[in-house]
C-alpha cells in the first residue's frame, strides 16, 4: 500500500475552522495570474501544481501557507523546466529584498 | 514605505497601489523576482500579467447569485442550469472556463455542502477565489467527516430529518449550490433575490437571508 | 485484472446505481482518490464523461488518452465508525475508472 499523500487529509481530525476573511494580497493576485498566463502558453499544468505540493515534506506542508505553497511549486516546476536556475531565482529575490521596493516603485 | 517614484520609464505598472504601505515580504519578493526573471527570458509579459488579473477581478460570488435567482423566478433557466451550469451561466454572458460545472439543488430532504479535500479546486472562473476558510486545513479534513458540526460553526443547524451531501470535489466536476428559496421571497425581484444569497450559500455554508416576514 | 483500454465512444462500464467498491492500487505519487474512501464500497451516481489523467498530467505528460471518470456515492455511516448524523447522510466524490471494480453484494 502506498503511503497516504500530504495533501490527502480528508477524515483527520482538526481545531475550529478559521472564518477570518483574508483577501488576496496584491501580488498573490498577481500571482494568480501570473500563473494562470502559464497555464495558458502550455508551460505547466494545475496537476503539476498539485503534485510538486504533494512532494513537500509534512513538515513543511504542516507550517506552510496556500499562497506560500503556490508560489514554491510554480517556482519549482518553472526551474526543473529550465527556464532559469533556482540560484537566478535566489539572486534576484536577495536584490529586491535589499532594495526594499516594489517593481511598481524604482 | 514612501510611494515617490524617482523614475517614469516604467509605465506597465500604476506608480502607486493600495498596499504600498504592507511590507515587503520574502514571500512577495520570492514572487517579483519570479515574475521579473519569466518576463526577462520572454515567456510571459507584465502586459499578459495584468490582462489576466482584470480578467480574474471580473469573477465573483454575484454570477451564481445571479443565475440562482433567475433560477427560482424562471423554471426552463432552473431546467437548464440543473442540466448543466456552464451552459446555464454562459447564456448569461458569465464566461466559465472550467470543464463541467454542476448544480447541486438543496431540497427539503437534502442540504448540501462542498469541499476539496486534497487541495483547493473550486470553480474560479464563476465565484473567483475561494474564501480562506475553504482552504483551510480544517475545513478540508473535517467537511467529510462530520458536516453537521461543520455547518454548525457557520451558524447554520440542519434538521436531523434532512440529510446531508458532502460533495469532495476532487476531479474534473466543480459545483454550485444552488439554496431553497427562502419563505417570504415571492414578491421579490431577481436582483433582490440575488442579494439574499451570500458567498458562503453558493458552497453550503450559508443559507439565504430570510426577508423580513409582515407579522 | 488488466482493463482495456478505453476508447472515447465506448459505452462507460459501469451505470447509475452500480454498485463498486475503490481498490487501493498502491499507486504511489499524484493520485486523486483518497485514502478514505479506499477498499470502501458505493454506488455509481453518475458517469462523468472522459477525462485525461491526472496520474499523468501531474508529471507533465499531457494530451494523452482519455480515460472515464465515474460519480460515486457512499453511505456516510460506512466511511466513518463515529459518524454521526442522519443515516441518509452521503459523500459522492469523483474516481476514475481503473480504481473500481463491481461490488459483490457479500462484501459490506
Amino acid at each position: 500500500m502506498a503511503d497516504r499523500l500530504i495533501t490527502d487529509i480528508g477524515g483527520d481530525h482538526a481545531g475550529p475552522i478559521p472564518q477570518e476573511e483574508r483577501e488576496p494580497l496584491f501580488w498573490e493576485r498577481q500571482m494568480i495570474a501570473t500563473y494562470n498566463v502559464l497555464q495558458d502558453h502550455g508551460v505547466l499544468v494545475t496537476d503539476e501544481i498539485r503534485r510538486t505540493v504533494e512532494e513537500m515534506t509534512k513538515d513543511e506542508y504542516g507550517a506552510s501557507t496556500f499562497y506560500g505553497r503556490r508560489l514554491d511549486a510554480l517556482a519549482n516546476i518553472v526551474i526543473t523546466k529550465n527556464i532559469f536556475t533556482a540560484e537566478e531565482l535566489e539572486e534576484r529575490t536577495r536584490e529586491i529584498l535589499h532594495n526594499d521596493t516594489r517593481d511598481h516603485v524604482r | 514605505m514612501s510611494t515617490e517614484p524617482h523614475d517614469h520609464t516604467h509605465h506597465d505598472h500604476p506608480l502607486s497601489r493600495q498596499d504600498d504601505d504592507v511590507e515587503l515580504t520574502p514571500a512577495e519578493a520570492k514572487f517579483l523576482a519570479f515574475k521579473s526573471l519569466l518576463i526577462e527570458k520572454g515567456i510571459v509579459s507584465p502586459a499578459e500579467i495584468q490582462a489576466r488579473m482584470a480578467l480574474n477581478q471580473k469573477s465573483g460570488y454575484h454570477h451564481a447569485a445571479r443565475m440562482i435567482a433567475k433560477a427560482w423566478t424562471n423554471p426552463a433557466y432552473k431546467s437548464r442550469m440543473m442540466d448543466d451550469a456552464k451552459a446555464a451561466a454562459i447564456e448569461l454572458g458569465i464566461e466559465v472556463t472550467e470543464a463541467k460545472l454542476v448544480t447541486i439543488e438543496n431540497t427539503p430532504e437534502r442540504h448540501n455542502l462542498v469541499v476539496c479535500t486534497l487541495c483547493s479546486c473550486y470553480p474560479r472562473s464563476l465565484l473567483g477565489e475561494p474564501p480562506a476558510f475553504y482552504v483551510s486545513k480544517a475545513y478540508r479534513s473535517r467537511a467529510v467527516r462530520e458536516p453537521r458540526k461543520v455547518l454548525r460553526e457557520f451558524g447554520v443547524e440542519i434538521a436531523e430529518n434532512v440529510d446531508i451531501a458532502v460533495h469532495d470535489s476532487n476531479a474534473d466536476l466543480r459545483y454550485v449550490v444552488m439554496p431553497m428559496r427562502p419563505a417570504g421571497s415571492e414578491n421579490m425581484s431577481e436582483e433582490e433575490l440575488a442579494g439574499l444569497i451570500s458567498r458562503d450559500c453558493v458552497v453550503g455554508c450559508a443559507l439565504p437571508i430570510e426577508p423580513n416576514a409582515d407579522s | 485484472m488488466i482493463r482495456a483500454i478505453m476508447s472515447a465512444e465506448a459505452a462507460p462500464a459501469f451505470m447509475p446505481g452500480d454498485l463498486v467498491r475503490i481498490v487501493d492500487l498502491g499507486k504511489p505519487g499524484h493520485v486523486r482518490t483518497p485514502f478514505y474512501v479506499r477498499e470502501k464500497t458505493g454506488a455509481v451516481e453518475r458517469y462523468c464523461g472522459v477525462f485525461e489523467n491526472p496520474e499523468e498530467r501531474g508529471y507533465g505528460r499531457v494530451g494523452l488518452a482519455r480515460i472515464p471518470l465515474y460519480r460515486v456515492r457512499f453511505n456516510q455511516h460506512d466511511l466513518w465508525p463515529d459518524y454521526d448524523g442522519a443515516p441518509g447522510d452521503v459523500l459522492e466524490l469523483e474516481i476514475y475508472d481503473h480504481w473500481l471494480v463491481p461490488a459483490d453484494e457479500e462484501t459490506q
